[in-house]
């Protein structure tokens, strides 16, 4: 089994539960979250994010919008809907119980 | 110096160098075709073209005002390329046996390099139908039997592409869609049409005064999807008539060996070869009239097949194929022709080789007959107008015509003018003397065979005998019944057709033919006749 495949895996487990994170500290746009994202080497590149961003919005979990820009074209701002915060709440749980799982079997 | 463009990236004007701007278009193109059938494309490519307008942004200033190449390598390294989202894509590949997610990638038809015997078709159509390969193999190996297989597989290994990327590869087996993966947002068609139908429902709330509207927005869809319906239908049934006809033309090239005919005297068999032989100069030329054949009918009937898989799996082929497909058929219909145009210049003159016989005077009146037995060796075609048979060493034809004329002098003349084509003059005449026709004249007995012949290396080449027989004024002859098939267009005063004169005595008088003695014609009796030879004597 390749290591590389293993550890993309599993950052692409939790990477929609971080995007929903960084948003629920506020409202935020799409180079922000990538910072972020980067920070903690979560993505690597870029270009994923965008599609990911897309459908999240298509299924309302998240909605957004525009900003004027000084540096560039107009920004999309994302924030969560109402149903992305119980979804996130679910995710959360979810995580909780996953670490509390990794912990017990890992000892 | 570099020469620059100015492109409208994300709303906002920059200035790029020519080879960063191309390298920027293949980059943005390559990303648009992993996202190629995506309804999502056009809102991410405008994401990420806004993303690039910042970086790009980001790195202008007041002494640096134009894009370079080296700043759309950056970005491409800071994005990823298209081929490191498919890597991450294969990571969701190995999850589909963990995840239970509905979400489904429509399934299109591959062929399977991973799993392949010959051309992966087994495998690949096995992953469509989420059964095991083995059943596919053993199918077509049954149908091998059967003749068709090989063909089967053959036109479905032409017609099903190969999964080469990653992508193709998730469609062909319908791994399930993560929420994070790139560029997989391809729904079950159904799932499509139900979502449209929901959609519209929903403007019905909305928007009361666009009630119209949205009923014909779902009167489209609904006539889509029984379109849909309406083309597996066409495909199933252009499927069916092309494999039947297929079949069928195999069928015809495995028994074409042998020619079977029902003639009058029974069933014959003759070797295809030996019959269109006959006819054609070489063996080469018979076999370049098969392959043309083959071809100019064999292609439609491919053709056929290859649109009902198209049709049934919505293939989508390069035109290549269709074009490819096109010129092979124009190819055979050109064999056939300039075949054709061969075989017929070797028809092009007409000529003919007389033999005259002079017949004994003193004789008044004559009895004309015919052969009734059939030719001898094999029967290979008979129908009304001709009867052609073989045997080991010659042909036999049934073109005999017979004609009777008032003779012009006072001598009783049977002319035998035997025809044939040929590539030239001298080629026709030479065939015209290879003919063979017997005849026999015995005092008042004229007996005529039914059937020419010729040896079969002077082959079938129009080949006919004309017998014209001089009858002059005074002389009767009594037209046996046995000349129904050789007797032609007669002319005699009373204006009798050619199968009513048999059985009859005829006499040749100063204007024509006339029936002698006849119940049902109206002709002359034996006293007028002597009535009229004592005047005309005195």
């Amino acid at each position: 089994m390749n290591i590389e495949n293993t550890k993309a895996q599993m950052r692409k487990g939790v990477l929609e539960y971080c995007i929903l994170s960084i948003l629920q500290n506020g409202e935020a746009y799409p180079s922000e979250i990538i910072d972020q994202l980067k920070k903690s080497k979560l993505i690597v590149v870029e270009g994923t994010l965008y599609p990911l961003l897309t459908r999240l919005k298509n299924a309302e979990i998240l909605t957004y919008r525009w900003e004027e820009s000084t540096s560039g074209p107009p920004r999309k701002y994302y924030q969560l809907t109402k149903k992305g915060e119980d979804f996130l709440k679910e995710l959360e749980n979810t995580w909780n119980e996953l670490v509390k799982a990794v912990k017990i079997t890992s000892k | 110096m570099n020469q620059t463009v100015t492109a409208n990236i994300g709303g906002i004007v920059f200035h790029i160098e020519v080879d960063a701007f191309d390298s920027l278009t293949n980059y943005l193109n390559k990303i648009k075709s992993y996202f190629n059938n995506s309804e999502e494309r056009e809102e991410i490519m405008r994401d990420i073209e806004g993303r690039i307008a910042e970086i790009f942004s980001s790195k202008l200033n007041e002494r640096n005002q134009v894009i370079k190449n080296a700043d759309v390598t950056e970005l491409i390294e800071v994005m990823g390329k298209p081929e490191q989202y498919i890597d991450e894509d294969e990571v969701i590949r190995e999850e589909k046996f963990s995840s239970d997610n509905t979400y489904r990638t429509a399934k299109k038809f591959f062929r399977d390099p991973d799993d392949r015997i010959i051309g992966g078709v087994a495998a690949g159509i096995a992953n469509y139908f989420g059964i095991d390969a083995v059943w596919l193999r053993l199918f077509f190996i049954g149908a091998l039997f059967f003749g068709f297989g090989f063909l089967l597989y053959i036109i479905l290994w032409i017609v099903i592409p190969e999964a080469k990327t990653a992508s193709d590869k998730l469609q062909m087996k319908g791994e399930p869609v993560n929420i994070d993966n790139i560029g997989k947002t391809f729904k079950e068609e159904a799932q499509k049409v139900s979502e449209n139908l929901k959609n519209n429902g929903k403007q019905y709330g909305k928007k009361a005064e666009s009630i119209i509207a949205s009923f014909f927005d779902v009167l489209g869809v609904i006539l889509t999807s029984v379109f849909k319906v309406l083309g597996k239908i066409i495909g199933v049934a252009f499927l069916i008539i092309g494999t039947f006809w297929l079949v069928a033309l195999i069928g015809m090239l495995v028994g074409s060996n042998t020619i079977f005919s029902i003639t009058s005297d029974g069933i014959f068999s003759v070797e295809a070869i030996d019959f269109f032989n006959l006819i054609f100069v070489s063996e080469d030329q018979f076999y370049w009239a098969l392959t043309g054949v083959l071809l100019a009918i064999g292609i439609p009937i491919i053709t056929l097949i290859y649109g009902g898989i198209k049709l049934l799996l919505k293939i989508k082929t390069h035109y290549s194929i269709g074009l490819g497909m096109f010129i092979i058929w124009i190819i055979g219909v050109s064999i056939c022709a300039m075949v054709g145009i061969r075989v017929a210049t070797e028809l092009t003159n007409d000529e003919s080789y007389t033999n005259t016989e002079v017949i004994n005077n003193s004789i008044n009146e004559f009895y004309i007959s015919a052969a009734i037995e059939t030719s001898p060796g094999k029967g290979i075609l008979e129908d009304r107008f001709s009867v052609i048979s073989l045997d080991k060493d010659s042909i036999f034809l049934n073109d005999i015509r017979l004609y009777i004329y008032e003779s012009k002098t006072d001598s009783m003349e049977l002319k035998v003018v035997k025809h044939a084509n040929g590539r030239s003059r001298k080629e026709a005449i030479n065939n015209a003397k290879m003919i063979t026709y017997h005849y026999a004249i015995n005092d008042s007995l004229i007996y005529l065979n039914n059937y020419l012949s010729t040896l079969k290396q002077n082959k079938i080449r129009g080949q006919e005998v004309k017998l014209k027989l001089y009858l002059p004024v005074g002389k009767t002859i009594f037209l046996d019944k046995s000349l129904k098939h050789i007797i032609h267009n007669v002319a005699n005063v009373t204006d009798t057709w050619d199968h009513n004169m048999l059985g009859e005595k005829w006499v040749m008088l100063e204007d024509g033919l006339t029936c002698l003695d006849c119940d049902e014609i109206e002709g002359i009796t034996s006293e007028q006749l002597n009535l009229l030879r004592s005047t005309k004597n005195q």
